[in-house]
């Protein structure tokens, strides 16, 4: 082993570590109850999902794409969408910060607000 | 010579496709967009051990737009042409350093990276940070999958490379 693979190897690992811990960390966080959509690096809609009554409602993209986003029991997610991929329906319900829900081809994110607000 | 490498680089190519295209087929392993096995990366991974950077940047190259044309996905082209760039950039350099018998840590490097370029052009084209999120769920698929496609590469490599043990089968 010459040192070059030694300090790749080194690196590989301690990147692998830290990005598992962030994992944990970041699922680790539950509980949050406020919700933002955004579309196109705006935020549109902040959601409190405790007092939010069940509902649907559709959000069109600059470009004509559609998601559907449905808020049922202070959960939400998005039932229905005409991007190709369907990420953001198969994502399922918004559980916690690591994984927000998001359409890449309609720049739209549904994530947990930040502590500060954001 | 010039033809032989010539139809070598095609032949890989090719193949690379054909792999890509079947694991589209396959259903996606997590509700994070890119993560996947990227099988056509062992293709890349040997041509690097084996090719010029050019030769290897020729091939990378047609195969992602080929592979765009193929599976008709052109909004996904930006983010498999950044990953796809960003990830031969870095096993390029990085070929010089690592010795071919640790090519699977080659090709770990090579799939962060990969993931690290979808990352930033998911974060330019959201204009939001909040992709950024899923770069630690990335980082970790990307050394599974890397190591995966690494070590099928380095199998490869080591019965096609004279003086082996196992010989390679007729070619």
């Amino acid at each position: 082993m010459t040192k070059g693979v030694k300090i790749c190897l080194a690196a590989v690992i301690v990147i692998f570590l830290a990005a598992a811990a962030a994992v944990i960390l970041m699922s680790l966080r539950t509980g949050q109850h406020i919700a933002v959509i955004e579309q196109n690096g705006e935020i549109i809609y902040r959601i409190d999902l405790d007092k939010e009554t069940d509902r649907e409602f559709t959000v069109t993209s600059p470009d004509g794409g559609q998601n559907t986003i449905c808020i049922k029991d202070g959960t939400i997610c998005v039932s229905e969408a005409d991007c190709p991929d369907k990420t953001c329906v198969n994502t399922g319900i918004l559980r916690n910060e690591g994984t927000p829900i998001v359409c890449l081809p309609h720049k739209l994110i549904i994530r947990f607000a930040d502590e500060n607000g954001g | 010579m010039k033809t032989k490498r010539l139809a070598e680089l095609s032949l890989l190519t090719a193949a690379a496709l054909v792999v890509f295209i079947v694991e589209l087929r396959l259903p996606d392993l997590s509700s994070v967009p890119g993560v996947k096995l990227g099988l056509a990366n062992i293709f890349t991974v040997y041509a690097v051990y084996r090719f010029s950077a050019r030769e290897t940047f020729l091939m990378v190259l047609s195969r992602v737009l080929l592979g765009a044309l193929f599976s008709s996905n052109f909004s996904a082209i930006l983010y498999s042409l950044a990953g796809a760039m960003l990830c031969l950039a870095g096993m390029l350099l990085l070929r010089k350093v690592i010795p071919q018998r640790f090519m699977w840590l080659c090709s770990i490097i090579g799939a962060m990276l990969h993931n690290t370029g979808q990352m930033a052009v998911a974060v330019a084209q959201m204009r939001s940070l909040t992709p950024l999120m899923w770069y630690p769920k990335l980082i970790i698929a990307g050394c599974i999958a890397g190591l995966f496609t690494g070590l099928c590469a380095q199998h490869v490599v080591d019965r096609l490379t004279p003086g082996n043990k196992r010989k390679a089968d007729k070619k």
